[in-house]
């Protein structure tokens, strides 16, 4: 059995990239599973997608915990815990990430086990990023078992409510990174069957305490110590020479990472704004401007 | 970037909800409810129905410096009521000073609204139980990806109607006032003087109050996170959210649009959604976005007659 995950944030379309591998694995003759991890849907925030193929039918359920190909929409998320990317990788796990970094910057990442292989994402064009194609296409090369004509398939059924030239560019996108990582020749070996669980003599489902079940939070303001601002793709930098202190980002802002100071002027908190621009789109003096996240992330690190 | 200015201190808003919650970036309903709950101030009780809200309070985390009670979809209001009693019975036998009594607010989304929490906020305002209820309605299913509810506007694709609603949103303002509460509104954190305005007359009332708040939602609405204010900005400058009160059995527009052909059209407003993406490709659905220009221009209609 084959089975894969794909990593990204919500909005990125890991989701679609799962269904259009599931559809193309399908178009192969295998019996495929493909589903999203059921879950709040949250733009940004880490999600993840598994696809599950076989010859066949499949009685395996839930979410894979040790994958033979994981692909990684976003590289920020390889250094969130919480994102699980490199949750039950071993040694033969193909790792498929999409960066703009050069190979060099992965090499002090110790602790990512599994070989390594990078993409680059396609060029967004007129505003659309053809990310789920292209991770699509990633998997569908490094599988080894899907023709350029039934990826190309798939990609067009998956993406049928859009119009037919964004569906060729996706096809383009898929394609490419497809001719790309083949040349690679690093596949994807097989995994068991079965995931053998020694079935247990006896099940004791103990009731929990209603401290446990129904847990009660003494502390006050505790989501502070989220860092939502790693959720972050654009970050808004308020002009100081244009801004005249009005307020109306810190009412519009859904997060309040917007506060007020003394002086009345706002001041945004990093830590927890999600990079949404509202401010931005609602700024009278246009002081707010924005800037790629991983941008700004490298003058921090020159100035710090 | 140059430093901040100084400049006299003007009043902000202090966040009454803390940062760091896991809503969606550009989430219209946290925005409302924040105004709302820095308009109200720190003495709240929220109980909250399953829903998107549901996010606010992960254990062991939460954004709350007040109370917070989580339910089922189906039982808030009646959630409220017992809230409401055992805060009543604690300051009768003064366990509970009166200053540091609380407002109960049920926080519910508008499939809990108007579908299967409807039964027990009827029963709580036929005991006209003190509390306040603010329904976050992002018309429909927000939190498990968008389904169907009994608020989602006609023509609006969902995952479970994926060629558009059949059918027409169901009208919770009117449900409440049939009941004739103390207070009804309807708000939307795009009209943040509106909402304020709404939030203080309520404060100083006693009995069932209603807060009906439009939350644009980027995910479900397929819509850019940015473009949250201006989505709900439109929705009242184009007729389709109407702005109103009803107060001692009184029903006001608190904020009338321009009249038929000098105010937005509703399709300004359409097509900023992907939800609505099929009514204008691959083929123009001239039938069902004239039906809902119509509807909104009938509806306003109404209001002008009635003066």
């Amino acid at each position: 059995m084959y089975r894969i995950r794909f990593h990204g944030r919500g909005g990125q379309g890991m989701k679609t990239a799962s269904r259009i591998l599931g559809t193309a694995l399908f178009l192969e003759g295998f019996e495929v599973q493909d589903a999203p991890r059921y879950g709040a849907e949250r733009r940004g925030a880490p999600m993840f997608a598994y696809v599950r193929a076989h010859h066949k039918p499949i009685n395996e359920r839930g979410i894979i915990s040790r994958p033979a190909l994981v692909v990684v929409s976003d590289d920020s998320l390889l250094a969130m815990a919480a994102a699980g990317v490199t949750n039950g990788l071993t040694a033969a796990t193909l790792l498929a990430v999409c960066t703009t970094r050069p190979s060099s910057f992965y090499d002090h990442h110790d602790d990512l086990k599994g070989q390594l292989i990078l993409f680059r994402p396609p060029a967004s064009v007129n505003g659309h990023s053809q990310l789920s194609s292209c991770c699509a296409g990633a998997a569908a090369a490094l599988l080894g078992i899907i023709s350029p004509a039934n990826l190309a398939a798939a990609v067009a059924r998956e993406l049928d409510a859009l119009p037919p030239e964004r569906i060729r560019v996706n096809q383009q996108a898929a394609a490419t990174v497809f001719r790309r990582l083949t040349e690679n020749g690093a596949f994807v070996r097989e995994g068991a069957d079965q995931v053998r669980v020694k079935r247990p003599h006896w099940l004791t489902l103990a009731l929990d305490s209603a401290a446990l079940a129904a847990p009660a939070i003494h502390a006050a303001a505790t989501t502070l110590r989220m860092d939502t601002g790693l959720w972050r793709s654009q970050r808004p930098e308020i002009d100081f020479d244009t801004c005249t202190c009005c307020g109306l980002c810190n009412i519009y802002c859904p997060d309040g990472a917007i506060s007020l100071g003394d002086n009345g002027c706002p001041a945004i908190d990093y830590q927890h704004c999600k990079g949404c621009l509202i401010c931005l789109n609602q700024c009278p003096t246009g002081a707010i401007s924005a800037r790629p996240e991983a941008a700004a992330h490298e003058t921090d690190e020159v100035e710090a | 970037m140059s430093s901040a200015p100084q400049k006299p201190s003007s009043q902000p808003l202090g966040h009454q909800l803390a940062a760091g919650t896991s809503t969606c970036a550009g989430c219209g309903a946290l925005q409302g409810i924040r105004l709302v709950h820095d308009i109200l101030d720190s003495k709240v009780f929220f109980v909250n129905a399953a829903g998107c809200m549901t996010l606010l309070s992960i254990y062991p985390f939460t954004p709350f410096a007040g109370a917070w009670l989580y339910t089922s979809m189906a039982s808030a209001a009646a959630g409220g009521q017992g809230v409401r009693d055992a805060l009543d019975i604690m300051l009768a036998g003064k366990r509970l000073p009166p200053q540091e009594d609380m407002q109960v607010v049920v926080l519910s989304g508008d499939g809990s609204a108007g579908g299967m929490g409807l039964s027990a906020t009827s029963g709580a305002m036929d005991r006209n139980l003190d509390f306040i209820y603010l329904c976050y309605d992002n018309e429909g299913y927000g939190n498990t990806g968008y389904q169907l509810s009994a608020a989602t506007p006609h023509g609006a694709r969902t995952t479970t109607s994926t060629s558009g609603n059949p059918g027409y949103k169901k009208e919770l303002f009117d449900i409440w006032t049939a009941h004739k509460p103390a207070y009804a509104a309807t708000i939307c954190g795009a009209e943040p003087g509106d909402l304020r305005k709404k939030v203080e007359t309520l404060k100083g009332i006693k009995g069932p109050r209603l807060l009906l708040a439009l939350s644009p939602c980027p995910t479900a609405w397929h819509f850019e996170p940015a473009d949250t204010i201006t989505l709900g900005k439109l929705a009242v400058a184009c007729g389709l959210w109407p702005l109103k009160e009803y107060k001692e059995g009184r029903l006001v527009h608190t904020k009338v649009p321009k009249k038929t052909g000098r105010r937005p059209q509703v399709e300004e407003y359409l097509r900023l959604q992907g939800r609505y993406r099929h009514l204008f490709a691959p083929r123009r659905n001239d039938r069902v976005i004239s039906e809902i220009q119509n509807r909104v221009d009938r509806y306003w209609e109404k209001v002008t007659d009635e003066g």
